[in-house]
Order: structure tokens, then sequence, then C-alpha cells
């Protein structure tokens, strides 16, 4: 009994001191009707990202205010957008707007949820009414105003405001989306000046640099890309962009084991990437190791059947492999998927001719000059086709076709002119059977590297919708 | 000839019927022969018997009403729940997942299949459909072809009555207790019945036959008691090993999601019974549920080598190699499986997949004409699906769109055929239709990453960015590591957090 009696006025004590200042603070500090009271609070909370709590205590406030808060409003509608309810959010700025109409911040919010939902007529409107309100120039309108009026497609009007905007406070985001209108406009110089521009401001930014080295890439200056590409993975190693891009460089200088090495770093990050995939196939294609680059190609078609230059490139690995019916396979397959190439129709012809079906083999090569009269090795194969069945004469046509186009054209491959050696030393001596065979055989050879190289070059790390290949 | 002995041959010669008959006039003259009436029970038992070891599947109530699992959110690798770790298999973009995360399995087979459903809604949103999910109660097809057995009205009443059984005095007798136990068991399926006798007769044998603390751990595992059943057969098994028991007790951890001590039941098992095919394959379909593929295959290729005609091993390994870009090899096994006798439209359907991407040309079609022509209801659906990826995989659109709409005709549920249909009519330019589609595949299955890759990539394209942050959440929900979601939502989240 002692020892209860002795513990009870212990508890007693301990209870009672905090129950006498919650009285004492009740009767000494009065209810204040400040509706920012606690604004602090719910910023401290939003601040951390501690949604949830943050919510509840919205809640409390609202009700206590009836929706009157603008603060708490405001924060309503940021939390709603983050959680990806749009509409919601716009209704949260709306209220804000009708309680404080003169703040420039709520208006911005509402246009940018207007933005966010697609609405880019309602949006420049609203952004417009911001800057009107807005007592000093402010570099978010400007750059809002030009993404949303890129997206109207006004394209001149959106250059200036993004303008504006970058003389106003240098932002990484409103270079990104100027370069991108020069880029829609096809003006290439533009933006590679905007990048350099950019680089000055952030020479840390990967994306900037590799962004800058591909559009060096375009437009041939190789030198100038690779060291864009170096910088960039030099501040960051794992940028896979950048990895495909320097390893397809390495791959166009005949590189193999670097370019090699490259994708397989990026192989880590990107396994499901198609150009990748693509782009190792025809490393180990140069490197002559066929049965790798064909399941590497395999396994790019694999994720994305769409692609016809995985199919492109399928169908000259089998060509050179001599599984010619497997070749006409995947070119016509390419064919149907993409029916503007006249690449693809010529080894098409290819494929025919050495399926035996001389008849179509012209038809394609007929197709392929009809698609791109400019490409010399078109010539050149339809040359080798016509003197193996005899038609000499027009076969020296095209030969003839071929050295115009030789010579007004870029540099050719030595192999190819190589080859149209022999095809002419052939013609001379028609009737010398074995000759013709054998240029026959290299020709095949020449035109298939060629081409295999321009495929490379086209390729840039494009990521396209992938199809989920699915089986019982 | 003396009837009893008549008797006794039919059921030697396994004509159960004509036993029963037999035994049934004999009764008639002298309703208390126990030699007959225990035939009579072991041939109306033999009649309906099913070897009920692999036969139990988990419903909905058990998988979600579950108290017996040890962690609600367990370490990765310890759980068949959470089995998204990858150890270098082939991932999700090469090898398609079940609704759960689970790479497709070489065989269906019941139980791990279709995994645990991970909320209330998903389990009730997907019920037994064609091959995808669960059976609403766990008392399956086995357990109702027994109820039917024991409801035929027989003349003069039922055979036994069950409720006038003095359990005790048979549960005693223990040449009789046993076929007793096995017909209420099997026949009658009254388990509260059966378990009074084993327990009775457990205690009158003073706990010393394994026998009996097997049947009672069947019917507590039967009942959802199971940590009572892996008491049992635990104290069973030290008194005799068993590769039933171990089998049994491997798959209580199962139920209690603890799949890494049921592997060490079945690899104390291979002590005892090395190369036993049973436990082998069991570990085998343990480490494939736990997304260890290359284990997995390593274990079935074990199976092989003692059992050459293991139908689930070589179409497992065939599977593996077809996802792993060697469908020549894969074609191998399949073509192992046709030698074997197997003549069903799965089968024509793999092989058609296999000698399509072998690029036996010559072959593909034949074995999807006869893979439909074989093919049921179900089965049909997926044979034209995957006609419409050799379509594809020849540029031929418009047959690919045909296939695929012969597809949706068969199963309206198919989600991968929706996804397809939107890539295809993306490719021509409509993009309102595409758009339907991806929402129709995404609705239809939350668990394929693609509708909602490709939905939220059309819809960021056409400017409709709310959509678009929404539907890549879920795209990323079912397929964590994807990196071209990654990179979208990285590029969605700087418009919509804002500090």
């Amino acid at each position: 009994m002692e020892n209860v009696n002795r513990k009870f006025p212990n508890n007693d004590d301990t209870s009672l001191s905090p129950n006498i200042l919650k009285n004492l603070s009740m009767i000494f500090v009065p209810e204040l009707p400040l509706l920012e009271s606690r604004n602090w609070l719910i910023h401290l909370h939003y601040s951390r990202q501690e949604f949830g709590i943050c919510k509840i205590l919205l809640q409390e406030e609202l009700e206590r205010s009836n929706d009157m808060c603008e603060y708490a409003n405001y924060v309503q509608g940021l939390i709603l957008r983050h959680e990806g309810k749009i509409q919601e959010s716009l209704e949260s700025f709306q209220t804000c707007h009708t309680l404080n109409p003169r703040n420039v911040n709520n208006i911005k919010e509402v246009a940018r949820s207007l933005y966010l939902l697609g609405r880019h007529g309602l949006a420049v409107e609203a952004y417009l009414e911001a800057e009107n309100v807005s007592s000093k120039p402010d570099w978010d309108i400007y750059h809002n105003l030009g993404t949303c009026l890129l997206h109207v497609g006004q394209h001149v009007k959106a250059k200036e405001y993004l303008l504006t905007a970058i003389e106003l406070s240098h932002q990484e985001d409103s270079y990104v989306e100027l370069a991108k209108i020069h880029l829609l406009e096809n003006d290439i110089q533009g933006a590679i000046g905007i990048y350099n521009a950019a680089l000055e401001w952030y020479p840390d930014s990967c994306e900037l640099a590799t962004s800058l080295g591909l559009l060096y890439m375009t437009t041939g200056q190789h030198q100038r890309a690779f060291e864009k590409l170096g910088c960039a993975l030099a501040r960051d190693p794992m940028c896979t962009k950048a990895l495909l891009a320097a390893g397809c460089m390495m791959q166009n200088h005949q590189d193999f084991d670097v370019a090699l090495s490259k994708y397989k770093i990026a192989a880590q990050l990107l396994p499901e990437s198609i150009s990748l995939w693509n782009n190792i196939g025809m490393c180990f294609f140069e490197k002559k190791k066929y049965v790798a680059a064909i399941s590497c190609l395999k396994r790019g078609n694999y994720l994305s059947p769409f692609d016809w230059k995985t199919l492109y490139n399928l169908g000259l690995v089998h060509l050179i492999t001599k599984q010619y019916a497997s070749a006409f396979h995947y070119l016509s397959a390419a064919i149907n998927l993409y029916p503007t190439s006249a690449r693809t129709f010529m080894l098409l012809a290819v494929a025919l001719k050495n399926l035996g079906d001389p008849d179509n083999a012209r038809h394609a090569f007929e197709q392929a000059i009809k698609l791109d009269p400019s490409d010399a090795a078109v010539a050149l194969n339809y040359g080798v086709l016509l003197n193996s069945v005899g038609e000499q004469e027009k076969a020296s046509v095209q030969l003839r076709r071929f050295q115009e186009l030789a010579e007004g054209g870029p540099g050719l491959d030595q192999e190819l002119l190589e080859a149209a050696q022999s095809l002419s030393l052939s013609l001379t001596k028609a009737n010398k059977s074995d000759l013709e065979t054998d240029a026959d055989e290299k020709n095949k050879k020449d035109e298939a590297d060629d081409a295999g190289r321009l495929v490379k070059a086209g390729e840039g790390s494009v990521v396209a919708p992938e199809m989920g290949p699915d089986e019982v | 000839m003396d009837p009893f002995y008549a008797a006794l041959s039919f059921y030697r010669r396994l004509k159960y019927e004509e036993c029963a008959a037999v035994c049934t006039e004999l009764l008639e003259k002298s309703p208390y022969d126990q030699a007959v009436w225990t035939l009579k029970m072991k041939a109306v038992t033999e009649q309906v018997y099913v070897d009920d070891i692999e036969a139990e599947e988990e419903g909905i109530a058990e998988a979600l009403m579950d108290n017996d699992t040890m962690a609600q959110v367990a370490r990765p690798g310890t759980s068949l729940r959470t089995p998204s770790t990858e150890k270098g298999g082939p991932n999700q973009g090469l090898r398609p997942r079940t609704q759960t995360g689970r790479p497709l399995s070489g065989v269906v087979r019941p139980a791990t299949q279709s995994g645990r459903p991970g909320t209330m809604e998903q389990a009730l949103r997907t019920p037994r459909t064609a091959r995808t999910a669960r059976p609403v109660t766990s008392q399956s097809a086995r357990s109702v072809r027994l109820g039917t057995a024991s409801m035929l009205t027989e003349s003069g009443g039922p055979f036994i009555q069950l409720s006038r059984l003095n359990l005790g005095k048979y549960a005693a007798q223990g040449n009789i207790a046993k076929p007793l136990f096995e017909y209420i068991f099997y026949h009658e399926n009254d388990i509260r019945h059966a378990m009074e006798l084993a327990v009775q007769a457990t205690q009158a044998c003073q706990f010393k036959d394994w026998w009996w603390k097997v049947q009672l751990g069947k019917c507590y595992f039967t009942l959802g008691l199971i940590r009572d059943a892996e008491q049992q057969f635990r104290s069973a098994l030290k008194q005799n090993q068993k590769v039933e028991i171990f089998l049994r007790l491997a798959r209580v951890y199962i139920r209690l999601d603890q799949p890494l001590s049921a592997l060490d039941v079945c690899k104390t098992g291979l002590e005892y019974f090395p190369g036993e095919v049973t436990l082998t394959t069991e570990i085998a379909r343990l480490f494939e549920g736990l997304n260890n593929i290359p284990t997995s295959i390593k274990y079935y290729r074990d199976v092989l080598k003692e059992d050459s005609t293991h139908v689930e091993a070589i179409a497992c390994i065939g599977m593996q190699h077809f996802y792993t870009d060697q469908p020549e090899i894969s074609l191998r096994f399949y073509r192992r499986l046709l030698q074997m006798g197997i003549y069903n439209a799965e089968l024509f359907n793999n092989l058609g997949l296999c000698c399509f991407y072998a690029q036996q040309y010559d072959m593909t079609l034949t074995c999807f004409e006869q893979a439909l022509s074989l093919a049921s209801e179900e089965a049909v659906a997926d044979v034209w699906y995957n006609i419409a990826h050799v379509a594809i995989g020849v540029g031929d659109c418009n047959l690919a769109m045909q296939c695929l709409r012969l597809c949706l005709s068969a199963d309206s549920n198919h989600a991968s055929a929706y996804n397809n249909l939107g890539m295809l009519e993306m490719r021509l330019g409509h993009r309102d239709q595409a758009r339907a589609f991806f929402q129709a595949a995404g609705s239809l299955a939350p668990y394929l990453f693609e509708p909602h890759h490709n939905y939220a990539k059309l819809a960021e394209e056409m400017g409709d960015l709310q959509t678009s942050y929404i539907v890549i959440q879920k795209a990323l929900q079912a397929y964590p590591s994807h990196v071209s979601s990654q990179e979208l939502l990285q590029k969605l989240q700087k418009h919509f957090a804002f500090m």
C-alpha cells in the first residue's frame, strides 16, 4: 500500500503541470483572426516535400478561413499539380487569382496550368495578362510565352520572347527552347550558335554539350563534335546520349574496338535501345564477326520491328554471308516499312540477282534509280547486272553514268572504284566470262560496305516507342 | 467362384466400378463384413483419387486475408511477392511478364503462374479468365469433383453415414482406419471428419506412425492451419524420409511465402534422394518464382539429365533460349516435345515463332496453320497475336492489323493486342485511335509497361502533359528500370514539381 501511495502523488504532479499551462495559454492568448498566421508552417512542410502533413494543414486552414486564405490555396494548387491533378490545381489557382488579382504569381500559375493541360492559346492570353500586371520584366513570363507560342506555331513571336527572356536572365531552358525553334526551321547554324552561347554560361551542362556535339556531327564538323562529346563525357561518363554519339563517331573513324567499349558501357544503362544494338551489330559486322552481328541486329529488330534501318542492316549482313533468301525477306520488310530508300532497293536487286531472278532485279534497280538518280553505287551495280545477263551496251551506259556521278560527287570508296575498273575491263573483253564473275563478286562486297556506312552515319540516338513483343 | 475373390480380382485389375458393385451385393447379405466393407471403400476412393501434391491453388481469400506471412514488406530475394530483383536474366523489355512481375514461364501450372495480387482491387479485377488469374476459392477443380462424388444419390442412402460413424472404434484398428481415412478425405471430401479420425488414430498408435502425421498435416494444410501442418510434416520427417513429405513441407513454406526455407527443404530432400526429379523440379520452379532464371534453368537441366522426357523442363529451357536470342536452339527443344507426342496449339505456336525468328520461313506458316486448327477458344487469340508479329516482321502492316483484330475478336481482353494495334495506328498517323487503343490496353493490363509508355509518349507529343505525367508513372510502376520512361518522367517533372 505504501508503495502505491508514494507513486500516486508523483504521477499527479507531472500530469497536472501541462494542464495548468494549457489553461493559462487559453486565458492569456486571444484567438487571432489572422489568415496568414500559419503560412510559415505550411511553407515549411511544403518545402520539405511532406505533402501528407501539408494537406491536412491546408484542409484545416481552408476550413477555418472559408477558402479565403490565399497562400493555402496556392500551395494546394502546387501539391495537386505535383500529383498530376492539373484540372483541380487550376481551380485552386483561379481562387487565388480572384482573391488577389494583383499577384503576378497567381496569374503565372494559372497560365502554367493551362499550358500543362495543353490549352496553349488560353495560356498565351494568361501570360500576356501576367506581363501587364507585373511591375518589372520577368524572364519566366517571357520564356513561357515563347514555349506556348511555339506550340501554337508562331515561331517568329516565340523567338522574340525567348530572346527577351535570355536577355533578362540566362536560363538553360530558354536556350534549349530557342535552339529547338531554329532546328524546326532547319537553321542548324543558328542552333549551333545558340548552343555555343548557352555553353558559355553553363560550361558544366552535359546535355548542352551533347546536343551541340550531335549538331556538329550532322553538319560534318567531326573534330568539333568530338571535342564537345568528349567534354560531355568528361562531366558525366554515364551520359548515354553522348556515349552513343561518341561510339558512332569512333565507328565512322574505323575504330571499332573503342566504339565497342563505349557501347559496352551504354548497354548497361540502355539495354533496350534499338540504335545501340544496331550500332553494336554494325561494329561486329565491320570486324567480320557476322554471327555476333546478326544476333545483335536481331535483338534490335526484336525490340522494334518497325525500325527499317535495322532491317536494312540485317539484309546487308545476310547478303554478305550469302544467305540470299533471308536477305530478301529482311530487305522486302524494310521496303514495306519505308519505301523511299534507294539503297534498300539496290540491295534487294542484288539479292534477287543472286536468287536467279534478273528480271525483277532489273525492276528493283530501276526503282532505285528513280528514287535517287545521283547514287553512283546504284549505277555501278546495275551495270554489273546488265553485264552478267549479256547486255554489254546498256552496261556501259550505266558505267558511264557511274563515272560521271563519281566525278561530280564526293570522294567514293576505293573498293568501289576498283570494282568499276574491273567492270570496264570485263566490258572491253566481253567474251571472257570468268572475269565477269570475278568483278561481280567484288562488287557485291563494295556496295555492301558502302551501304553499311551510310546507315551508321544516319543514326543519332533515337528512342522510338517500343512495342511489346509477347509470346505465349 | 467366391464373390469376394471376384471383387478382389476386379480391384486388382483396376475395374473399380465392378468391384464396388460386387461389394455392394455382398454387403447387402452380410452388412458387418469388415473385409468387404474395406474393399468397397478402397474401390470407391480409387475411382476419384487424384495426385494432390501439386493441385492446390491459392484462392483470393487465402491470398489476401493471409496472416501466416512473415513480413508484409519482405527484403528483395526472400519473397515470392516482390520478385523484382533481377540477377542477370533477360529483362522485362525482352521477356514479357505475368501480372505480378514474374517472367512468363515455360509451362502453365497451378499457383506458380499468377503469383499473389498486391491489392484487393487487383485480385478482384482479374477473375479467372483465359490464362491469367486465380480461382475465386481454393477448393478448385479437384474438390469440386470430389464434392459431386459424395452427392451422388445411391440406392439405400450413402455408403457410409459419417455422422453416425464411431470414429474412436475404427481409429484403433490400423488396417481399417487407413482406407477409411482416405475414403473420407478423397471421396467424401469431409476434412473435419477426416482430421478427427487422424487425430484419434495417431493417438492410438502412440504417435509412432509417420503416415498418420502426414495425413494430419494434409488436413491442417487444407484447413489453412499452416503452422500446424508444418509441425506434423517435420515430425513425420524425423521418423521417416519420403519424397512426398519433403514436397508437402516445401509447399507449406511456399504458402508461408518463405521460398528460401522451401529451397532448404528441397535440398535436404535431395541429400536423401540424390537426383530425385520431383524435388529438383520444385527447386527450379522456386528459382523461377524468385526471378532467378539462370539458376532455375540450371536445375531444369539437372532434371533433364535424370529424366530426358520431362515436359516441363524441356519447355522451360526452350523458352529461356527463345528469349535470349537463340531461337535455333529453342526450336530444337520444342521439336523434341513434338517428337515425344505432345500435339497442341501452344506447341505449334511456339514452333512457328521459333521458325520465324530462326529464319526458317517455309515452316513458319505451316506451323501456325496447324496451331490454328488445333487451338481452343482461348489459345486462338494468342496464335493470331503471334501471327500478327510475323506479319510485322515481314513488314505487312495490313495483315498485322487484320490478325490483331481477329485476335481481339477471339479474346476481347487481350491487352498486348490492343497495344500493338495502337502502335500500328500511330504509324498510320491516326493518333486518336492509337490513344484509345493504348488506353484500353493500359486499363486491361496495368502490369504491362508498354501501353503506358506508348500512351505517355503520345500524350506528350500532343501536348497533353497532365495525362502523360500520370501515365508514365504507371509505366514506371510496372517496370521501374525502364530508361526511356525514366527520361520522360524527368523531363515532365521539370514542369510539375515547383518550389
